[in-house]
């Protein structure tokens, strides 16, 4: 059932799921190890137009934005989640600077990041309580006409193979002293250093690492948007990745229910497959139902995000929902399978794949709050009181 | 707990601070077998917390054995499986074996040796009854044929319980237990499976090809093999639930300990996020009740079947239930550090030792049954 689908969406969709199938199943196993970034992939993913669809009117394709974005999100993240994570990461960077950028930022980095050429990153976590507060929070200074900063930003994902970096930061000392500011950063420029990689429970193939700002020098044309702007932006990115992370636990759910129900079919117990006992049928429905309803949570969201509207407290929901259920449905699927479902390596008497236990360990990085106390109940309820 | 449990509770937390928690991560990572651990636990005669006195171990009350085994959890459940079913192992035979049988059975783990329970087959998972291992009579000796997989502590085990059919024709009723050394010959060791969870826990599948034991290793009489792997299961199971309350205890503390660091005093966190730790302090405080309610129906010799399926259902759920919750708070912190290996051995301990959905047909059998006495007919309509 697309109906719903524009013809575009609906391609974007098929194409994703194809080529997740020939690209990404064969390798995933192996990018789970972590060694290596797929550098390769970018520039493959460009040319299936994955890369750009969060600025619509630059992506080169007619018709299909965030829903099309979400639509290739879900389907890369059946196969490979870890890649779906990068595309999201970069896709967060398209997004920022075709909403915020000026004329010459979209003309300098839109181009190229759509076409794979560059790789992005949003960078706006921080270890401290609130961003800003704390010993390593990124501060920029005034120098000249334009801005010295230090610090650090934490958890940074596609650290090190990114090519360009939003920054969000608070410029001090100045009156107005809490509001973020967004700059942009180049991966060589001078100062800025990527930390050791840091060793993810799943989700391998994408590097996250923190970065650090030892005097690094930002000219003004550098700051996206406005001075002390970009508290609202980050919370808006923020909430459009909640939405794009949706569609990452959505895929993983469904290619784990679709996975469990197949070892259901051909595993006998009891003189019968397992299938058929209600105890495995109802923990599918659960999975199915789940996956189900955040899925429509999330083409909401990303609707809305494509017609221009406000759309963070139904971003914070599907956060909110997939927060409850995300996991679970990975805890269930493996549940179905036993300890064929908690191998990580394929046993030699037994044949066939058994990606669950790494989808269990990714699935646990899609659904994770950005600050223990960012819940997005807080969202919702700002919504309605 | 009376004094000499909480000094026992309190020697078994150093041990873990000293011997369990410094190590746990690097053998999550390897998944090698945590060996060292045996030698460390050897003065301290852990390893025969469960063994009768009379036959040289501790013996440890089933509650002082929760208070331990709870502790070991809390560092590292892993290594606590590796205690926890070799204990396991033994109540086989302390259940059905002759005397002979429980001293030969004992003595290994009077030194840190370990036992274990060789149940599960490839077709044989919750189907227990469904194997294809069998046993044969020869003369003095039985001969086993047949392969067992998913057997935790099977490639580092001085002795097992191994089960297979002297009748095929009789099903479950055909099964039998009996006692294994791993160097006899016909014992054929596979690999060792690379897990999710309880990574450095030893898990092996293992095949028998003419294994020859003598019939003086038969645990109780053929045919017993069900009845003793259910009984030895229901008084396993709530030790799970100890294991996984020391876990998600673990985890809470943890939580706790990265949100005091993070938030000075001043910032508190609001109440969403306390009532989220609350929620997970009931979840551990009802799972261990539950774990300790069924150690003194044992203590008082009164049935504890029901509640044992219940006091591991809900320990592993809570345990995955908190984990999980503690991972999507502390968020990227929790992601990129050790914090992982909790959820991860959380879901092991779901499926093993009984999945938590066959405990559920336990608990069901037990809720669904024609009450005892007739309960008084309610009233309804005027008083």
């Amino acid at each position: 059932m697309t109906y719903y689908l524009t013809k575009a969406q609906e391609a974007l969709g098929q194409r994703a799921h194809a080529f997740a199938d020939e690209f990404l199943d064969p390798i995933a196993a192996e990018l789970d190890r972590g060694l290596v970034f797929p550098k390769s992939l970018i520039g493959q993913l460009a040319a299936q137009d994955f890369l750009g669809l969060a600025a619509p009117e630059q992506s080169g394709v007619d018709g299909a934005g965030f829903v099309g974005h979400v639509e290739v999100i879900q389907a890369l993240s059946r196969s490979c989640p870890a890649i779906a994570s990068i595309v999201n990461n970069h896709a967060l960077a398209v997004y920022a600077i075709a909403y915020w950028g000026s004329e010459a930022q979209k003309k300098q980095y839109l181009p190229a990041l759509i076409k794979g050429e560059k790789l992005g990153a949003v960078a706006i976590q921080e270890t401290g309580p609130f961003l800003g507060v704390g010993g390593d929070a990124l501060l920029a200074t005034r120098q000249g006409g334009g801005f010295v900063l230090n610090g650090t930003k934490a958890f940074v994902r596609n650290a090190g193979a990114a090519d360009v970096y939003l920054v969000f930061g608070i410029i001090r000392p100045e009156p107005d002293n809490t509001r973020l500011t967004c700059f942009i950063v180049d991966a060589g420029t001078s100062g800025l250093a990527v930390g050791p990689r840091l060793d993810t429970m799943g989700l391998k193939a994408c590097p996250v690492a923190h970065l650090t700002f030892k005097s690094v020098a930002v000219a003004e044309a550098g700051v996206m948007g406005s001075e002390h702007n970009a508290s609202g932006m980050a919370s808006q990115i923020l909430s459009a990745g909640a939405v794009a992370e949706g569609a990452q636990t959505v895929g993983i759910a469904r290619a784990a229910a679709e996975h469990a129900a197949d070892y259901a079919k051909h595993r006998v117990q009891f003189r019968h497959p397992i299938a058929r006992l209600q105890a495995i049928q109802t923990l599918l429905a659960e999975i199915v139902s789940d996956s189900h309803v955040a899925w429509l949570g999330v083409q909401h969201a990303a609707r809305l995000i494509e017609d221009n509207a406000p759309f963070e407290p139904e971003a914070a929901m599907v956060k909110l929902f997939l927060g409850r259920f995300g996991s679970k449905m990975l805890v269930d699927a493996i549940q179905i399978e036993g300890g064929m479902g908690i191998c990580e390596v394929v046993p030699k008497h037994i044949s066939g794949a058994l990606p669950l236990a790494r989808m269990f360990r990714d699935i646990a990085g899609t659904t994770l709050l950005d600050a223990p106390d960012d819940f997005p109940e807080k969202i919702i309820a700002a919504g309605i009181a | 707990m009376n004094s000499e449990q909480a000094a026992i509770k309190q020697a078994a937390k150093d041990f873990v601070a000293k011997n369990i928690i410094p190590h746990a991560a690097e053998y999550d990572k390897s998944g090698e077998f945590h060996g060292y651990l045996l030698e460390a636990a050897k003065p301290s005669k852990i390893f025969a917390m469960a063994v009768p006195k009379e036959y040289g171990g501790l013996g440890y009350s089933p509650l002082t054995q929760a208070l331990v085994l709870e502790e070991w959890g809390y560092g590292c459940c892993a290594m606590a499986t590796t205690l926890g079913a070799s204990i396991l192992s033994m109540e086989s035979v302390l259940i059905a074996g002759n005397d002979d049988q429980k001293r030969r059975y004992c003595k290994p783990m009077l030194t840190a040796g370990i036992g274990a329970f060789a149940l599960t087959e490839p077709a044989a998972g919750s189907d227990a009854g469904a194997g294809e291992a069998t046993a044969v009579k020869s003369g003095d000796d039985y001969i086993l044929n047949g392969p067992k997989c998913w057997i935790t502590n099977g490639g580092v085990a001085a002795v097992l319980v191994v089960f297979a059919a002297t009748d095929v024709a009789k099903g479950a009723k055909g099964l039998s237990a009996f006692i294994v050394e791993p160097t006899m010959p016909g014992f054929i060791m596979g690999d060792r499976e690379e897990k999710l969870g309880l990574r450095s826990s030893n898990t092996v599948y293992f095949m028998m090809k003419d294994l020859r034991v003598p019939a003086a290793n038969l645990i109780g009489k053929e045919g017993d093999g069900m009845r003793i792997a259910m009984e030895t299961l229901d008084v396993a199971r709530p030790t799970i639930g100890a294991l996984a309350v020391g876990l998600a205890q673990r985890c809470l503390d943890e939580c706790v300990k990265h949100l005091h660091q993070r938030y000075p005093a001043k910032t508190y966190p609001g109440e969403t996020l306390q009532f989220e730790l609350a929620d997970m302090a009931i979840q551990i405080e009802g799972a261990r009740q539950a774990q300790h309610h069924v150690m003194r129906l044992r203590e008082a010799n009164k049935p504890f079947s029901t509640e044992s399926a219940i006091a591991k259902t809900l320990g592993t759920a809570s345990a995955m239930n908190v984990t999980t919750q503690a991972m999507r708070l502390m968020g990227s912190h929790a992601y990129t550090s050790e914090f992982g290996k909790f959820m991860r051995d959380a879901k092991v301990m779901q499926i093993y030792e009984g999945t938590n959905q066959i405990q559920r047909l336990v608990i069901a059998r037990s809720v669904l049954a024609p009450p005892k006495v007739a309960a008084p007919a309610m009233k309804v309509g005027a008083k």
